[in-house]
């Protein structure tokens, strides 16, 4: 048998019981009441006044940072190009696409309104000065939200039950962040983000406290923070979708509560489903509520037809002011003057125009054409039986186009019609594609080049007669080139200038299902009268054209890949590797650049933690009693909430594929600086206050050196060469060219 | 927990063995199994006799092996090696080229039988593997023989083996390593014998052939590796009473068996790699000068010459091959989206050879009359002259016709000395040392400040401000004339035979890893039989592998529906019976503990948890994958699936399990009480029926899995179950409806 040693850990790690040890039964009761109240002190807003004369006393001094010549530079910086623009597109209620939700445009754009901006300036280029347009005031916004964070800084670290010297320390590092200061003194998202996610998170902070003590669950009190959180996390997310995150944030710390609740054996069913169906109300369907009904006055606004137009499908269209169309013929005969669309792309009418290829067949170019015109109207012949004349479709009777029926498409204008054959197309040079071209001559009958047989796909759902034959708007069919087998066929790809920058068309051997669907858009026939059925684009309610926004939002934002001159990968972020130059005239420059000690020193606490934890509980395995120290208790309470904050902010930007930049990392920067602040609290704990004041002091105004180190960089100061290279401690701060 | 007497147990006679849990019974079930594996994957191996799938590659590469010729592919070279030793062994003499899909076998006289032989043995020889680890796991033997049934009459896994592909290999070692992995668990009590370190290291060598097949055995080593971790964790507990020395030690023991050792046999396999492969071949493009020069018959070895000050050179990027070109025509004033121009001389990279590709080298230092003063050496500063229209090659801060970011590029007039500095390009040979002299093929050139790069479509070429990136690279091409005009051979006096150098093998290990990585992340293009991992454990997807239009014959990669859909069903079961578990021990109320004896609980989790831990390692982390994936890539995580599947109807027949399996040791480990598994008839029916169903989907859809008989268009359409399955040869409603109907 083995040689069995006793356990190494020393038993006797705590000769005397040290103030604040909770034993076991303590520890367990804490653990299944959730109710850290007994190992320490509630927390709670109790704020004595004299705190309230210093917090305003920063807020003054955080006025005067952040407003410092706000009107400097007179010229468009860095991202005001786009929202800028955006403001400017809701004032003149034009539709436009953006990757971001409206709330944060909408405020600027609201300023800009009261101010009397009359949204003709267009914000084209970075450094283009201003004509009359209130940015003074669209910055104002974004300005004074960033004043408020300092404040929320402040009180949540209140709230986490940290000293007012530690609250005041990390309020004055939120004040002096470099980085924010920069960000919230331009007409950009992120100063309302970072507000909103530091207002989301103390309206948590407050409610966890409040939940903590059993008895006042369901309280009024109880109810106005949850109710509080759960909007300003819509307002997050109704900002940028990076909101998702401090919800992920809220959610994950939802869940370790009701993880305990659950535990809690006193508690019963129904009093947990209470709990839980609370949460889910005011944490789910109160944001969900908030940002559609953001969605909702963005719609509201923008009523007309605009530059984002061609991102949505054609019924959105339909609902923008300008776009609107008037009834048409449902039933389609030979004889028919249609116009046809393509479905999956934006590309527009089928289009013919009197130029050619200037390669391949050099016949008639054959597009897709966005907007309308009579060159999209096209004459559906009969071409099912060889060699019989056209009838006088104002007389003959009406046959309607049957699915497998063969079809000619004649072009009005120019009586060219609808022509392939086996001639590789200009752009798409590839085996698998035939040119399409318009072909023929007064007098010529045609060729069998120009037969189309006519795939019904699908009919619309309510129209049973449109899965059998051709109906406008609700058939959606495929054109078969019947002697190469093609497929008419289109894509996202552009013709030169020769074709005006109009869209491919081909015909496809190998076409995929999507690209090759088309359905006709409007229809007349000689012997139709205004009394015959009529159809129109059945307009989207809110919900559609809400869930089609979400959607190309979406895809818009993955399509972002380019790379950008300035743009970062995560890891670069938390060592502030590079900046991002905002904009350069004149030998002055705005850049914007953290403050590298707050920066560094938040990056290192959180480093700190995660390494301290990590020995905590391997020490634990070993048998040593760490976590029945009220202390290791509480401050890990309140590091691992902040700490997990700043992981779910920070984390999930390492899958995107999209283009990403330093200000990303903004939001998980304000949970790092508050780790830092919650390990300064852990740290001084045991010191005396003036000591302790000492030091936040001593920490203070190292940052405040390196803010005014670097503040020439925000405000687009004066300096000298010599000064700006000597400024630039790593070298890949690229701000000296 | 408590332990409650025997009696209080509802299982019906645990105590009792089971008269059909015989190790003889055990032994005949396996052997019938593994025949049967063999039969269905040996069945007609010689059809079709023609190029399938990625046989292109695979074949190729064991070629390669037998010619001896330098390639280069993403994967590491075990299975591909092992098909090389196949091919020899059957005498195959590697002059068959397996150019495309559908060239025939027996016209070019390749023994290609004796080739795909070995999968087909390998993915046979799978088969005892799972019913062995569900042995050992201590499942009785029809729930043995039912997951391992699961392998054998699936479609995928019979389709995949039968042919010269890798993942037969992959999945062979990935099943010994888990199955290495549980005899050594087994040992636990016994640490440190012989036998613990045997099956240790033999876990760890399994490992490295997995890893060795393919990257994906990166996965199978996340598998053990968590679950080593786990017990380590277990190690650790204080309340085992170990001294930190002795966790130390068995920490030790599990790095040397489980990292160190499979390092070594990874790098040997490389090893080896290198050294049958010397000659000259198709990889030798994609490896730097250096591991170039050490390859027999290298281009770069015999004619590389040292560049001297006013050669005339074609100069080529490294990526795209195209030639560094400029010509007469200018850039437009104003560009699409407003932005202006130089208006200068275009450079535009140019695929093909041209005189408007020569350059001349010019100093712009002064130079010694002859001799080796006159060589262009690592960071020289130079001017390139374009030698039809007389201009130096220029870049300056105007932004580039389609990338805004990047500098322009274009030429100078050469006696205008205005924009001198503009025109200075310095040479940085990539991994050279000072003084290096700069030769044809192999010296690669990047520039200094503003430095070329090929982006955006054919004719672009650009200044990038980031000096380091990879694509940055050129190399020359060819001498074209010196300035004398003189024959180039004779200017270096007597040229000697080079010797072929040599190169660390650490180095060259270090060079092929990373540009595997690399070119593994790139392969990003587009398939039409691309999948996407969600689609894989449902079976919505497959791959068309081979068609024949004569016979309408096809060859599609497609699991056994009910086969995958029961492993899908296993594996949601577990989730569900895990999450109520947990959610209801919350509340104090033991539904497993309560109902069934203790031991049941943990070896759900612990046996039945390793194995779908298994799953969720080789299934989970493609969706973090931006290249191209396909259905096979979900074969390993399949296998750890049916283990699943056969645990969870355990779980679900019968209450009692078989205990304990693990080998006691006398004085160390309690003797528990032994008890047995009670499965009963019903249970023995249930698996049963199971199978009966199993072989005739198997059945169903075998003429998709071996290529034959052909089968007629409403044969094809009754197959297609799922209507996301691309099969070949449909008959179409449409066309004579359409026909009908005018």
């Amino acid at each position: 048998m083995l040689p069995r040693r006793a356990a190494s850990p020393p038993r006797q790690r705590f000769p005397s019981r040290p103030q604040g040890y909770v034993d076991a039964d303590e520890k367990r009761a804490t653990a299944i009441s959730g109710d850290l109240r007994r190992a320490h002190p509630s927390a709670g807003l109790r704020i004595r006044p004299a705190e309230w004369k210093l917090l305003a006393l920063v807020v003054l001094v955080a006025l005067g940072v952040r407003l410092f010549r706000i009107s400097h530079p007179d010229s468009v910086v860095f991202d005001e190009v786009h929202f800028g623009k955006f403001a400017s597109k809701y004032i003149k209620t034009q539709y436009y696409v953006d990757v971001h939700p409206p709330l944060a445009k909408l405020l600027i754009t609201l300023v800009a309104f009261v101010r009397g901006f009359d949204g003709e300036f267009d914000f084209k280029d970075i450094a283009k000065v201003y004509e009359n347009t209130p940015y003074t005031s669209m910055r104002l916004l974004p300005a004074l939200m960033g004043v408020a964070v300092v404040p929320l800084a402040y009180l949540t670290l209140r709230e986490l039950d940290c000293g007012a010297t530690t609250a005041l320390l990390g309020s004055i590092f939120i004040l002096f962040e470099n980085g924010y200061i920069t960000q919230s003194r331009h007409i950009l998202l992120d100063s309302p983000l970072i507000f909103f996610t530091a207002l989301t998170l103390f309206f948590w902070v407050a409610f966890s406290n409040e939940d903590r003590d059993r008895s006042r669950a369901f309280t009024e009190q109880w109810w106005l923070w949850l109710t509080l959180t759960g909007l300003s996390l819509g307002a997050v997310v109704s900002c940028k979708w990076v909101g998702l995150f401090t919800i992920a944030t809220v959610g994950v710390d939802t869940i370790r509560q009701l993880w305990r609740l659950l535990g809690d054996l006193r508690v019963p069913p129904r009093l947990f489903i209470k709990h839980f169906l609370a949460r889910a109300l005011c944490l789910i369907v109160v944001p969900v509520f908030f940002y559609m009904s953001m969605f909702a006055i963005h719609f509201q606004i923008l009523q007309n037809s605009g530059d984002g137009d061609g991102f949505m499908s054609s019924p959105f269209q339909h609902t923008l002011g300008g776009r609107g169309m008037e009834d048409t013929f449902a039933d389609i005969a030979l004889g028919s003057e249609i116009t046809m669309r393509h479905l999956n792309t934006q590309g527009g009418y089928l289009h013919s125009h009197l130029h050619s290829y200037p390669a391949g067949s050099a016949q008639q170019q054959v597009t897709l054409y966005p907007h309308r015109d009579e060159n999209n109207v096209w004459r559906i012949l009969n071409a099912t039986e060889e060699g019989i004349a056209e009838p006088d479709y104002a007389t003959a009777p009406l046959t309607y186009v049957k699915h497998g029926m063969i079809i000619r498409l004649q072009h009005l204008p120019t009586e060219k019609r609808l022509h392939s054959h086996n001639i590789r197309p200009p752009v798409s040079d590839v085996d698998f594609q035939n040119e399409v071209s318009g072909y023929g001559f007064p007098g010529f009958i045609g060729d069998a080049n120009d037969n189309w047989a006519v795939e019904i796909e699908e009919g619309d759902k309510h129209d049973r007669e449109s899965s059998r034959r051709l109906r406008t708007l609700h058939t959606v069919f495929r054109l078969r080139h019947t002697l190469t087998g093609c497929y008419l066929f289109s894509h996202k790809v552009k013709l030169p200038e020769w074709g005006f920058e109009q869209q491919e068309v081909t015909c496809n051997t190998n076409a995929v299902k999507p690209n090759s669907l088309w359905y006709m858009e409007t229809n007349t026939h000689p012997q139709l009268h205004p009394g015959d059925e009529r159809v129109n684009y059945e307009l989207p309610g809110f919900f559609g054209k809400f869930w089609e926004l979400q959607q190309v939002m979406w895809t818009t934002n993955a399509g972002l890949t380019d790379r950008h001159v300035f743009d970062s990968r995560p890891y670069t972020w938390p060592i502030l590797r590079r900046g991002i130059n905002f904009w350069v005239k004149d030998h002055r420059q705005i850049y914007l650049l953290g403050n590298p000690f707050i920066w560094w020193l938040s990056t290192a606490s959180v480093v700190l933690y995660a390494v301290v934890r990590v020995v905590l509980v391997l020490r634990e395995k070993r048998g040593y009693q760490d976590f029945n120290h009220s202390r290791v208790v509480k401050y890990d309470s309140i590091c691992s909430l902040l700490v997990i904050g700043w992981a779910l902010h920070y984390f999930p930007f390492f899958l995107m594929q999209r283009q990403l930049f330093l200000h990303h990392y903004f939001p998980a920067l304000y949970f790092a600086i508050l780790v830092s602040c919650g390990i300064f609290d852990l740290v001084t704990a045991t010191l005396r206050p003036q000591v302790r004041l000492q030091l936040a002091a001593i920490l203070a105004i190292v940052a405040i050196y390196n803010f005014t180190h670097f503040s020439p960089l925000i405000y687009g100061g004066q300096w000298t060469r010599g000064q700006c290279q000597r400024a630039e401690w790593l070298k890949t701060w690229d701000f000296s060219w | 927990m408590v332990r409650k007497a025997p009696r209080d147990r509802i299982v019906s006679n645990p105590t009792v063995p089971n008269p059909f849990e015989d190790e003889n019974i055990s032994l005949i079930v396996g052997i019938a199994l593994t025949f049967v594996a063999f039969l269905l994957r040996f069945y007609k191996l010689n059809h079709p006799d023609q190029v399938v799938f990625d046989e292109v590659h695979f074949g190729k590469f064991a070629a390669y092996y037998i010619t001896r010729e330098y390639y280069f592919d993403v994967h590491p070279p075990l299975a591909k090696m092992l098909l090389g030793a196949a091919g020899w062994f059957v005498g195959f003499d590697g002059k068959f080229d397996f150019e495309k899909i559908g060239d025939s076998y027996t016209q070019h006289h390749v023994p290609y039988v004796g080739m795909r032989a070995l999968p087909a043995i390998l993915g046979s020889l799978t088969v005892p593997i799972v019913y062995g680890i569900m042995r050992q796991t201590g499942f009785p033997i029809a729930i043995a023989a039912f997951s391992a049934s699961l392998i054998v009459f699936d479609n995928a896994h019979i389709t995949q083996t039968r042919l010269i592909l890798l993942d037969a290999a992959l999945v062979f070692f990935m099943a010994l390593s888990l199955y290495a992995y549980i005899r050594f668990r087994k040992l636990r009590y016994s640490e440190y014998t012989t036998e613990w370190w045997l099956w240790l290291c033999s876990t760890g060598f399994f490992l490295a052939c997995t890893l060795g097949c393919k990257m994906v055995g990166l996965f199978t080593f996340l598998t053990i590796g968590t679950a080593v971790l786990v017990d380590l964790w277990n190690i650790l507990d204080y309340k085992k009473g170990l001294s930190m020395e002795q966790v130390w030690r068995h920490f030790f023991a599990r790095a040397l068996g489980l990292i160190l050792l499979p390092f070594i046999v990874y790098l040997s396999f490389f090893w080896i790699h290198f050294k049958i492969l010397k000659y000259s071949g198709t990889g030798d493009s994609f490896m730097s000068p250096a591991f170039q020069e050490t390859l027999h018959g290298n281009e770069l070895l015999l004619n590389s010459q040292e560049i001297r000050y006013y050669d005339t050179l074609t100069i080529k990027h490294r990526e795209s091959k195209v030639f560094l070109h400029s010509h007469l025509e200018r850039y437009p004033l104003r560009y699409d989206d407003g932005r202006i121009s130089s208006q200068g001389q275009q450079v535009t990279g140019y695929p093909h050879n041209d005189t408007n590709n020569h350059w001349q080298v010019i100093p712009t230092k002064a130079l010694p009359e002859t001799g080796r003063g006159r060589v262009v050496r690592h960071n020289d500063i130079v001017q390139l002259l374009h030698v039809v229209t007389q201009s130096n090659l220029l870049t300056h801060d105007v932004a580039s016709p389609l990338t805004p970011t990047n500098q322009e590029f274009t030429t100078f007039p050469r006696d205008d000395h205005s924009r001198y500095n503009d025109t200075l390009f310095q040479i940085v040979i990539t991994d050279a040392h000072d003084g290096q002299a700069w030769k044809s093929k192999s010296a690669l050139w990047t520039h200094s400040e503003p430095l070329p790069e090929w982006a955006f479509g054919q004719q672009e070429i650009n200044g990038n401000k980031n000096a380091q990136e990879r694509s940055a690279t050129w190399y020359v091409d060819q001498i074209v004339e010196d300035e004398t005009g003189e024959d180039l051979r004779n200017r270096t006096g007597v040229v000697e035979p080079k010797q072929v150098k040599s190169m660390s093998f650490f180095r060259k290990f270090g060079e092929l890893q990373l540009l595997m990585l690399q070119h593994n992340a790139g392969l990003t293009a587009s398939h039409p039989y691309a999948s996407n991992p969600i689609n894989w454990p449902f079976l919505l997807n497959g791959i068309s592998f081979w068609t024949s239009n004569g016979e309408k014959q096809q060859i599609y990669l497609i699991g056994n529906p009910l086969g995958w859909w029961i492993c899908v069903m296993g594996l949601s079961v577990f989730v569900g019976i895990v999450g109520a578990d947990l959610m209801a021990r919350r509340r104090n109320i033991k539904p497993i503990q309560k109902v069934i004896i203790p031991e049941l609980r943990n070896r759900l989790l612990n046996s039945t948890g390793f194995f779908v831990s298994a799953w969720a390692f080789h299934y989970f982390p493609f969706y973090l994958m931006s290249r191209q994936l396909f259905v096979h890539h979900y074969l390993p995580a399949h296998l750890a699936s049916t283990l699943v599947a056969g645990s969870v109807l355990n779980f679900v027949l019968t209450e009692s399990i078989e205990y304990p399996i693990s080998v006691a040791r006398r004085g160390v480990t309690h003797l528990r009480p032994r008890m047995y598994t009670d499965f009963g008839i019903k249970g023995l029916a249930i698996s049963a029926a199971v199978l009966v169903i199993l072989v005739i989907s198997f059945c169903f859809f075998a003429p998709l899995s071996y290529g034959t008989p052909g089968l007629s268009g409403e044969e094809v359409n009754r197959r297609r179950i799922i209507s996301s399955w691309t099969l070949h040869f449909q008959s179409k409603e449409i066309d004579t409806t359409c026909v009908h109907k005018i």
